[in-house]
Formats: C-alpha cells, structure tokens, sequence
C-alpha cells in the first residue's frame, strides 16, 4: 500500500470560522476586562475601607486601656471587712447594688445556700 | 503609545505593531487595554484555529478564546520578556484548552479517551465544502494522544520551532520530536487506511 503524502497536504482546515466572529470576540473581551477592573477597584476601596474599620478599632481600644486602665472586670463584691462593718444583715443587703444582688444570688443557688 | 522601528506597516498596509512593544504595553496598567487590542489583531485568528484544532468545536474554541484573552489580563504581571510573547500565548490557549478538555473527560475519564467524541465532532462542524481528506486528517488528530496532538498541530499547522513548541508544552526537544513522528505515523496509517 502507498503511503500517504502529508506534506503535499494543503494546511486549509474543513471549518469555518464565523463573520465578525473576531470582531465580537475583542469587544466582548474587553467588556469583560472592564468589569474585571471594576471588580478590582472595588475589592481595592473594600479592603481599604476594612483596614481604616480595624486601626479605628485598635486605637480605640488602646485609648480605652489608656484612660481607664484598672477598671476592667465585672461587679464588686463586699468584702469581709465591709460585712463585717454592718450593723445587721439586712444592712448589708440595702448597702448591696442589683448587679451584686444578683450576683449573690446565683452563688446562693451555686452553693445550695 | 510610542512604537518601537520594528513596528511595520504589512501588505495589507495595516500598522504590525512588533511583539516587544505589545508586551510593554501590557506592563502598564494604563496602555493594558490597547494591548489586549493589539494581541486579538495579531493573534486573535492564530490562537482561536489553535484552539479550534484541539477542542474542534466553535462554541468551546469561542469560550477557550475568551478564556485565554481575560488570563492574558489578568496574569499580565507573570509574563516574563525571556519568551517570546506568542509561546506564552500559545501557552495559555493550550492549558485553557485541555482545561475544557479535562472538564468534559470528567473525572472517570482521561482526556485522552474523547478522541472518539472529537473524531465525531468533525464532521459535524466540518463546513459543506469540505475537502474529504482534510477531513480524514481531523479525524486522525482527534484521534491522537493529547502530546501527540499538541506537538503536531503545533509544528504541522504553526510552523513553530522545537524550541518554541518546548516553551509551549514544556517537554524536551527529544521527547517533542519522539511525539511529532508517532503522530505522523499513526496520521499516516489512518487516512492511508481510510481513503477511498
């Protein structure tokens, strides 16, 4: 059998390509860069907005530790000397906030008391 | 823009803007999209039949294309001036190609395995007036092992260098040159076999 001579082969392809189809691709191609370039500004303003929320947030709380710097932790509690001090325990009751009322209470219930 | 001296005016008496000053437009951010402009002018019609010849049908050479042009923006800053720009847009074209490839192989299959779906999708897309032995000869590369199909299109249809098909495919020159005479054969054998 004869082998086939690919060489003398016209390099044509058996398709076609569509009119304008170039045309059409470049400008859909270049609408697509430009809302890919949107999307990169905007991604670009949200990181920097994101950056300006969180140094916001640090300096603040820097400030906070600052100016307050002891006051830090949940209500007080009487101490012995303090009970101690009270005529009776009801003055102590009277001379105890809400927030240490309820907080007594709940270590009332912790304790079985 | 400023244009280099090899940026010449062709035949068709259009203005050949010259590889070197496309890829420093595309280094800029503001000259990006004229460059973009100029590699569909000069590359648009080579890339797609590239990609047209491995995926053979025009919808998914349409998507490829579009698909290698928004990489070619958007990974603008990994071009580096050792290659030519045409092997790292041939580059990019081939892995979008094998991209869609490997999607429609899904995961049971190889991309290797469509060659009988390709080799279908020849006729089907071929225009009326299609030659019947150019036909057979996209037959017989649908038919190919992926490399094979590279290398040979490549160097058949392109006229590209070892070299520069090394650059595109990645693979040395021996193991390129090894491909592209497996390919010949085989093409060979089929429209030999096939031929009326």
């Amino acid at each position: 059998m004869k082998e086939f001579d690919l060489e003398g082969l016209s390099r044509e392809m058996p398709y076609r390509m569509p009119e304008h189809f170039l045309d059409d691709m470049t400008e859909r191609v270049m609408s697509k860069i430009s809302q890919e370039q949107q999307e990169q500004r905007r991604r670009h303003k949200e990181r920097r907005i994101y950056v300006l929320f969180a140094s916001a947030a640090s300096a603040a709380a820097v400030a906070l530790l600052l100016i307050h710097p002891f006051k830090i932790g949940g209500p007080t509690i009487p101490d012995y000397e303090s009970i101690s001090q009270c005529a009776s325990i009801d003055e102590v009751f009277q001379s105890m906030s809400t927030d240490e009322l309820g907080v007594y209470s709940m270590m009332s219930n912790y304790y079985g008391n | 823009m400023k244009r280099d001296r090899s940026d010449s005016m062709n035949s068709q008496g259009s203005l050949s803007v010259s590889d070197e000053s496309i890829a420093r437009l595309l280094c800029d951010d503001n000259h990006v999209e004229e460059a973009v402009r100029l590699i569909m002018k000069k590359y648009g019609e080579p890339l797609y039949w590239h990609i047209r010849r491995m995926v053979v049908a025009h919808d998914d050479a349409e998507d490829v294309l579009q698909e290698t042009m928004i990489n070619v923006y958007k990974y603008r800053s990994t071009y580096s001036n050792e290659f030519p720009l045409s092997s790292w847009l041939y580059k990019i074209a081939t892995n979008e190609s094998l991209k869609l490839l490997k999607n429609r192989a899904g995961y049971s299959m190889s991309v290797d395995d469509l060659g009988d779906s390709l080799k279908d999708s020849v006729r089907a897309e071929a225009s009326p007036d299609a030659d019947e032995t150019l036909l057979l000869l996209q037959e017989a590369i649908a038919l190919l092992p992926t490399k094979q199909k590279m290398v040979f299109n490549l160097r058949y249809y392109e006229d590209k260098s070892y070299e520069e098909i090394h650059q595109i495919v990645g693979d040395s020159v021996n193991t390129l040159k090894t491909n592209y005479h497996y390919a010949v054969q085989k093409i060979k054998d089929y429209i030999t076999e096939h031929e009326l």
